[in-house]
């Protein structure tokens, strides 16, 4: 057995990256001939060129999507039915959201921003990589959506309904309203400081009453707004909890601002000796800064579950009984109808495939790129893609009863679930908050005897410094933080909780296809039989699956020696067969090419009959798993390899990066008893897999990571979702994640210990209110500062 | 004192204007994406919108 190595290293396409086929695609950019891997991604480059758009492939930090030779008929997008529900007019024509999965950098927003606007009759155009979504506004006199869209499909951003004008609309008036809110928190705080400073350094009571009672009611004046307007959410939030008679953070936070205000009020009116506004305004602003932070983190995770809609057809063609076709909605589909499915396009329904093969693209159910040939009579998924040829379908199932329906349901179901880590943290926070009500109101209870003068304010005192304040910025802010540098490193965190787990975790479980390995299968080994020659034996295997589609076309195309093939027929899941120089061969599995034997994960080449050669095929690890593995064992993780691929494949990859123990032929049920076998030893399991059926083991670990190529589906069903296919990130992530934690222990620790400094204090009278809130501030002010510290990436560095 | 009566008047104004400032800048969606503005400085782009070329092009042609 020899070792054949595939000759010349892989190269990329310029405009894509993906590695381009032989031969590649040249065209003349800036001077210099690039490789493009096809047609689609060529004329996009040269488009950019001509348009002096070639700043983008400066800019840009992660490579564009591809654009593929075939380009989607977009002419739906001119219907008014999807025009009705989708978009909405403006002045001068009308507005629609569209999503595309990819945006993967700021430059793409960038390119796509200047290439709509020079579109005839675009009125506006906006992008954001970060959401993923383009507004475009059109003049439909002047153009049809189909022409940009199209223009956006020509340059790799493939458009996708997104989920409803009037959900994103809604979405983007929230996040407008708590910026507002901020603003107005932050300008008003300012101002009603400034006021009450003024009043402050009175210390020697030399101000006139009518100049103090003139600040007052100023302070009064912007102190309004801050604490109805920018603190509506906790008024409303403390509401909804009296109104469910629980205790929680929100009533802390109304009641005390609440408190201070009217408080302040009365002694206006009075001309009493003390007002409290600043430390209303300043909780309102601080408080509001916290929940905006985690919100934003939270938004940003999130964008990546609307990649779901982008799966579902909105029109489908319906084969009438007179054999007619019509276009109707893909709602309007019933059991029984015969639809037709054009290559490229999406199935609307679940269905059975009527005559004539195919093949289908089930990335999304299943996360393997091949696309899986069909034969009439089986089984077709909504969302899946047909790819080459046309085919018909006999629809078995519509909306809820896809299989597309129910993993999104069950997608949904598993993101619903609360931790139970968080559910303490809540019901610790309800008692802490009543707790600390019950303090207040002794102390007060004590100084109305002691000092009835003071007992309002050392009260409010206690409730402004004891105030959860830090403690309830702590965890946030440092979330908010970790997601930003992990979004840096190309790291979605959907569910906060995670990072923690992440940080706990002692064992990552690998899931071998496409996670470890780079997908593309290279010729290990040769073994013929008689006195057959390996090399003919090769170039014949070479011909038989030229042209069959196969990703193993590409182990073999290196010995291509171009020996004409005629009649060949590839029979799905078994092999190839055809005939080379009158000869029939069989190229496949061991009972279908060689005859007789059972199949051995090997390839064999024979007549059917007799086998003379068979082929050792090897997957090849991605050339950054052995540093990242090595990393990862640095950080002191056990590794664990599980697979649904056959053992010996399965031995050898593990082997060739020192995994010990590899798990082969493992079904999801087995790799989640693998994972709860390890939870039973008390081991936290990282799970990294790439496709849906990973999902139930995925759901099954304590923290799961899905790589960026994967489905859709499946990244939105894992913990942490990573944007691009490098297994660096995982190393990186991990030591992220131990930062994280350990930010947050200090943090806690500080918010802690500055609480049981400062309640003592408080309750003996030492602290007055703006004493407590500057303290509170400062406190607030100091964790969130030690979060930022996690804004810093170190590139390069993996090991803590 | 009286210089206070010019003074804080002078400020609540700046506050206004600054709030109103705030409020048209969030409604117009300038803080909706804060990363692609940052690379537009990065690439010189002398024709502000490039329509005008590009459509003369596409009329000639």
């Amino acid at each position: 057995m020899g070792r054949l190595e595939q000759p010349g290293a892989a190269i990329a396409c310029h405009h894509c990256g993906e590695p381009v086929p032989d031969p590649p695609v040249w065209l003349q950019v800036d001077g210099e001939a690039q490789p493009f891997c096809c047609h689609g991604c060529a004329a996009a480059a040269d488009w950019i060129r001509d348009n002096d758009l070639g700043g983008y492939y400066r800019l840009r930090s992660a490579a564009a999507g591809r654009v593929g030779d075939d380009v989607p008929d977009l002419g739906d997008w001119d219907r008014a039915e999807l025009l009705d529900q989708h978009s909405r007019a403006v002045d001068g024509g009308r507005e629609i959201v569209v999503l595309t999965d990819a945006m993967r950098c700021a430059a793409c927003a960038w390119l796509i921003d200047r290439a709509l606007s020079r579109e005839p009759g675009v009125i506006d155009c906006t992008a954001n990589a970060v959401t993923g979504r383009i507004r475009i506004a059109w003049d439909p006199l002047r153009t049809a959506l189909s022409p940009l869209l199209r223009r956006l499909a020509l340059l790799g951003y493939r458009p996708y309904l997104a989920a409803g004008e009037e959900i994103e609309r809604a979405r983007r008036a929230e996040r407008r309203r708590w910026l507002l809110r901020l603003g107005v928190a932050g300008l008003g705080a300012l101002q009603a400081m400034m006021f009450a400073e003024a009043l402050y350094l009175d210390t020697a009571n030399a101000m006139p009453a009518p100049t103090r009672d003139f600040f007052r009611w100023l302070t009064f004046l912007v102190a309004t707004p801050v604490v109805f307007y920018s603190g509506w959410p906790f008024l409303a939030g403390a509401w909804n909890e009296l109104r469910r008679r629980r205790v929680g953070m929100d009533l802390l936070i109304a009641g005390s601002t609440l408190l201070a205000y009217f408080a302040s009020l009365v002694e206006t009116f009075r001309g009493g000796a003390h007002v409290w506004y600043d430390a209303a305004v300043m909780f309102v602003f601080l408080l509001l800064a916290a929940r905006m932070l985690e919100q934003r983190a939270r938004n940003t995770a999130n964008a990546q579950v609307d990649a779901l809609a982008r799966a579902r057809p909105v029109f489908a063609v319906r084969e009438r009984d007179d054999g007619g076709r019509e276009s109707v909605p893909a709602s309007a589909l019933r059991e029984g109808d015969v639809v037709r499915v054009a290559a490229g396009d999406n199935a609307p329904a679940d269905g059975t495939l009527l005559d004539g093969e195919a093949s289908f693209e089930e990335a999304l159910l299943t996360g393997e790129a091949q696309p899986v040939a069909k034969a009439p009579g089986d089984p077709v998924y909504a969302g899946t893609q047909c790819r080459e040829r046309p085919a018909r379908l006999r629809v078995t199932g519509v909306g809820q009863a896809t299989r597309l329906s129910q993993l999104v349901a069950l997608v949904e179901r598993a993101q619903a679930h609360r931790p139970p880590v968080a559910r303490l943290a809540d019901r610790v926070g309800a008692h802490f908050v009543a707790g600390l009500l019950l303090v207040a109101f002794a102390t007060w209870l004590f100084w109305r005897q002691y000092m009835p003068g003071r007992a309002f304010e050392v009260t409010l005192a206690v409730l402004v410094i004891s105030c959860p304040c830090a403690l309830s910025l702590s965890v946030p802010a440092a979330l908010a933080c970790v997601h930003g540098a992990l979004a840096k490193i190309g790291v979605l965190a959907t569910r906060p909780e995670a990072l923690d787990a992440l940080a706990r975790a002692s064992d990552v479980v690998f899931d071998k296809t496409g996670t470890l390995s780079d997908g593309k299968p290279t010729l290990d080994g040769i073994e013929t039989f008689g006195d057959f020659d390996p090399f003919r034996a090769l170039s014949i295997a070479a011909a038989l699956e030229r042209d069959s589609g196969h990703p193993l076309r590409i182990a073999f195309a290196p010995f291509d020696k171009g020996l004409p093939a005629s009649a060949v027929a590839t029979h799905a899941g078994r092999g190839v067969q055809g005939s080379i120089e009158g000869r029939s061969w069989r190229l496949g599995r061991a009972d279908f090419a060689a005859g007789g034997a059972e199949d051995d994960d090997r390839l064999w080449l024979g007549d059917g009959q007799h086998g003379v050669a068979c082929f050792q095929l090897r997957e090849n690890p991605r050339a950054d798993a052995a540093l990242a593995l090595a990393a990862l064992r640095q950080q002191g993780l056990r590794l664990h390899l599980s697979s649904g691929d056959a053992e010996g494949p399965v031995r050898r990859f593990a082997a060739a990066l020192a995994i010990p123990a590899p798990h082969a032929r493992q079904t999801p049920e087995d790799k989640l008893a693998m994972v709860r076998k390890l939870q039973d030893e008390g081991r936290t399991v990282a799970m990294v897999g790439d496709g849906l059926n990973d999902a139930p083991v995925l759901a099954g670990a304590d923290v799961s990571i899905a790589m960026g190529e994967g489905a859709p589906l499946a990244q939105s069903a894992a913990d942490l979702v990573t944007t691009g296919a490098g297994l660096w990130r995982i190393p990186e992530a991990i030591e992220l994640a131990r930062r994280t934690r350990r930010v947050i222990r200090q943090n806690l620790a500080w918010a802690l210990a500055y609480n049981l400094l400062a309640l003592p204090l408080a309750i003996s009278g030492h602290a007055t209110p703006w004493v407590a809130a500057l303290g509170m501030a400062a406190s607030s002010l100091l964790v969130t500062a030690n979060a930022l510290r996690l804004t810093r990436v170190r590139p390069g560095r993996t090991a803590p | 004192m009286n210089i206070l009566l010019m003074l804080v008047p002078i400020s609540l104004v700046l506050l206004g204007v600054a709030i109103a400032a705030f409020v048209w800048a969030v409604r117009r969606g300038q803080f909706d994406d804060l990363d692609t503005p940052a690379l537009d400085i990065l690439e010189d782009d002398d024709r502000p919108s490039g329509r005008p070329r590009e459509r003369n092009a596409r009329d000639a042609g």
